[in-house]
């Protein structure tokens, strides 16, 4: 499993006299609080960055789902991951489509929520369509809207920049949000010869910088990145997600965001707060948004340490479904500590357990 | 105990109790490609006294006998390549001294020097400065290929980091069975350029660490594998060595991890505040503000 310690104050190297210039709000709940230090007093609260498996780990094992009905019964939403559970790659899952309808048939609220931030909500809308689902864009949440509607959140000022190491999904966020940002895939481009006499400038208005999935990632953003986080005063380090791996074609696995992440980590020696799961941004964000009990949600998901901890961390049901990363080897090994409440192959077992039922 | 400003009353202790001086060489020797001043001179006296000198640097961007060129073209013509520690090298001997077998390949992300000193063991290095030029492709039926005959992945400084070489490192490390994951260190950043500081390896060995889920072997200092080739080198007792640096959590550690006197030099990347501040937990046995210093210390009375 990941061998990362929760975000404490001693790990957290603070800028000399920084301040931030917002008030911050604390990333597992939606209350304000300002803060005139610096992070070190805002991590005393609820961990930001949750990456070690929950530290009240489920005692229970998780059961295999027999009887759909009571756990759909039981519940007024339900949030689906997307990769592994709704498609793999481009492709359809199985049984997906009529899954769908019939939760709507029930009267259940759909919500997705995927930490993949190459693409917009707008854009996932075109995807969900183009695969022949009846979804509605307001009902999408990817990580690249998570960060733009972080920002919102805290007030981030107009007159502030964001700098984006990441893809256009982000960039599209920021822009509907009415942030300016610099950065994102065309910095993919610039070069950097070091040598005497070279120094490389960055703008002293970033007040942020958003770090997430980059297949055009390189020394460049990586040094423009480190130069706001280090020297403008109480500028934000903000992940999208530490996802390892992905899955971007469904055929192999692919080095994540959680690797882009990592390097600011390694050059800034700083902490990001991170806006997608498993970190609770996002569950707090919909149940204040549609008014829902947390207690009257199930979370399904394909991955446990992600997905599965996102929804455990919230307060909800959980289902891990087969059909993407996790098997049920991974599921039981013994070096494995999160336990959903139930698992399954995949959705449509909604509708196949439903029918042995009858 | 408090580290002591170097100074004529405890000059001579030091200098009597050391045969073997090790220096680092950025923010000692040299900043970025600039000799740092009486440097030249300092090495020339400590070799008249009989003083065994040695470098041992985390740069793994070249090798030995490229660095053995930098010190010609700075006119420190009398340094020899095998005074020369680097971290490519160390890289390959690590290899060598686990048995790595000949007929497994080793993935380089990094500078040349890691490729040459792989070479120069025996290995066949894949990888390198040339992964910087290649771009992956994501299409449905298109499948991202790695040598599966890889068998380690070592990781260092790489100005030309991009997401290909991320990707083919992960899917050796994280498919090929028993791949090692070797990182030659772990220096967050460091003065690259003489104006400002720059990502180091650290950077490079964290974004491994992010899609790998596992931690390295570090080579480099403050880990003491180094020490291990300079004991059998001089057959000396670490108390004799003394380790010259500017870095408190990579030089001044591995002195004291490996049970050498440390003296700290403040020409490079850490000042006299950043060492006595108190939330600083690494003091060397002593410091003064460049390695010229010696050669004052030595001529006065």
């Amino acid at each position: 499993m990941l061998n990362r310690t929760l975000v404490s104050s001693s790990s957290v190297s603070l800028l000399p006299n920084s301040k931030p210039f917002f008030s911050v709000k604390n990333l597992s709940g939606f209350r304000s609080s300002s803060f005139s230090g610096g992070f070190i007093r805002r991590i005393n609260h609820k961990p930001l960055c949750v990456m070690t498996p929950n530290l009240t780990p489920r005692a229970m094992a998780a059961q295999q789902l027999e009887n759909a009905d009571q756990l759909i019964d039981s519940v007024e939403t339900f949030i689906f991951d997307c990769d592994g559970v709704i498609w793999k790659g481009d492709k359809l899952i199985e049984g997906v489509p009529e899954t769908l309808d019939m939760l709507r048939a029930k009267g259940k609220r759909l919500v997705f929520v995927t930490n993949n931030s190459t693409k917009s909500r707008k854009q996932y809308g075109k995807k969900f369509e183009t695969l022949g689902l009846n979804v509605n864009e307001e009902e999408i949440f990817a990580s690249s809207f998570a960060a733009a509607a972080y920002l919102q959140s805290i007030n981030f000022p107009k007159d502030k920049k964001v700098y984006v190491i990441g893809e256009e999904g982000i960039l599209k966020e920021l822009d509907l949000a009415g942030f300016q940002y610099l950065g994102g895939p065309d910095d993919g481009k610039k070069q950097i010869e070091l040598k005497p006499g070279f120094l490389m400038e960055h703008e002293n208005d970033v007040g942020a910088v958003v770090v997430g999935f980059d297949r055009y990632f390189n020394y460049y953003k990586i040094q423009y990145g480190t130069l706001c986080i280090r020297e403008n005063p109480g500028c934000l380090f903000i992940a999208t997600n530490r996802d390892a791996v992905t899955h971007l074609t469904d055929a192999q696995e692919w080095a994540g965001g959680g690797s882009m992440v990592g390097a600011l980590v390694g050059s800034c020696q700083r902490e990001p707060l991170v806006v997608g799961k498993p970190s609770t941004f996002m569950m707090d964000y919909l149940s204040d948004k549609f008014g829902i009990e947390k207690s009257q949600i199930c979370m399904v998901g394909d991955r446990l340490d992600t997905d599965i901890l996102f929804g455990q961390n919230g307060g909800c049901k959980t289902l891990l479904v087969l059909s993407g990363v996790t098997s049920i080897s991974m599921l039981e090994s013994p070096e494995n500590k999160i336990q959903p409440d139930f698992y399954t192959s995949k959705i449509s077992d909604f509708l196949s357990l439903k029918a042995a039922n009858v | 105990m408090a580290p002591k400003l170097l100074s004529s009353s405890n000059f001579k202790s030091l200098f009597d109790s050391v045969d073997t001086f090790l220096f680092d060489c950025d923010g000692v020797i040299w900043k970025g490609d600039t000799l740092i001043d009486g440097v030249s001179q300092t090495l020339d006296l400590l070799r008249s006294k009989g003083k065994n000198i040695v470098f041992v640097t985390n740069n793994s961007m070249k090798s030995r006998r490229q660095f053995a060129e930098k010190f010609r073209s700075l006119g420190l013509t009398s340094v020899t390549q095998d005074e020369i520690f680097c971290t490519s090298f160390a890289a390959a001997m690590y290899l060598k001294a686990n048995n790595f077998p000949k007929d497994k390949k080793v993935y380089a992300i990094g500078g040349a020097g890691i490729l040459e000193e792989l070479q120069l063991a025996g290995f066949t290095g894949l990888g390198g400065p040339e992964d910087g030029e290649k771009k992956a492709q994501w299409k449905s039926n298109c499948l991202f290929q790695h040598d599966k005959t890889v068998g380690a992945v070592v990781v260092g400084l790489d100005p030309n980091i991009n997401y290909y070489k991320l990707q083919y490192g992960t899917l050796c490390v994280r498919e090929n069975p028993g791949c090692l994951f070797i990182a030659t260190n772990r220096d967050a950043v460091g003065h690259m350029t003489d104006l400002q500081e720059w990502p180091g390896a650290g950077c490079m060995v964290a974004a491994m660490c992010g899609s790998t889920e596992r931690e390295p072997i570090v080579v480099g200092k403050p880990a003491t594998f180094m020490m291990d080739f300079l004991i059998q080198k001089f057959g000396t007792e670490t108390s004799r060595m003394c380790m010259v640096g500017d870095r408190l959590d990579t030089d001044v550690l591995f002195g004291q991890n490996a049970g050498c006197k440390t003296l700290l030099v403040l020409s490079g990347c850490t000042s006299e505040s950043n060492l006595l501040d108190e939330s600083n937990k690494i003091e060397p046995d002593y410091y003064t503000s460049m390695v010229s210093d010696i050669t004052k210390l030595m001529d006065s009375p």
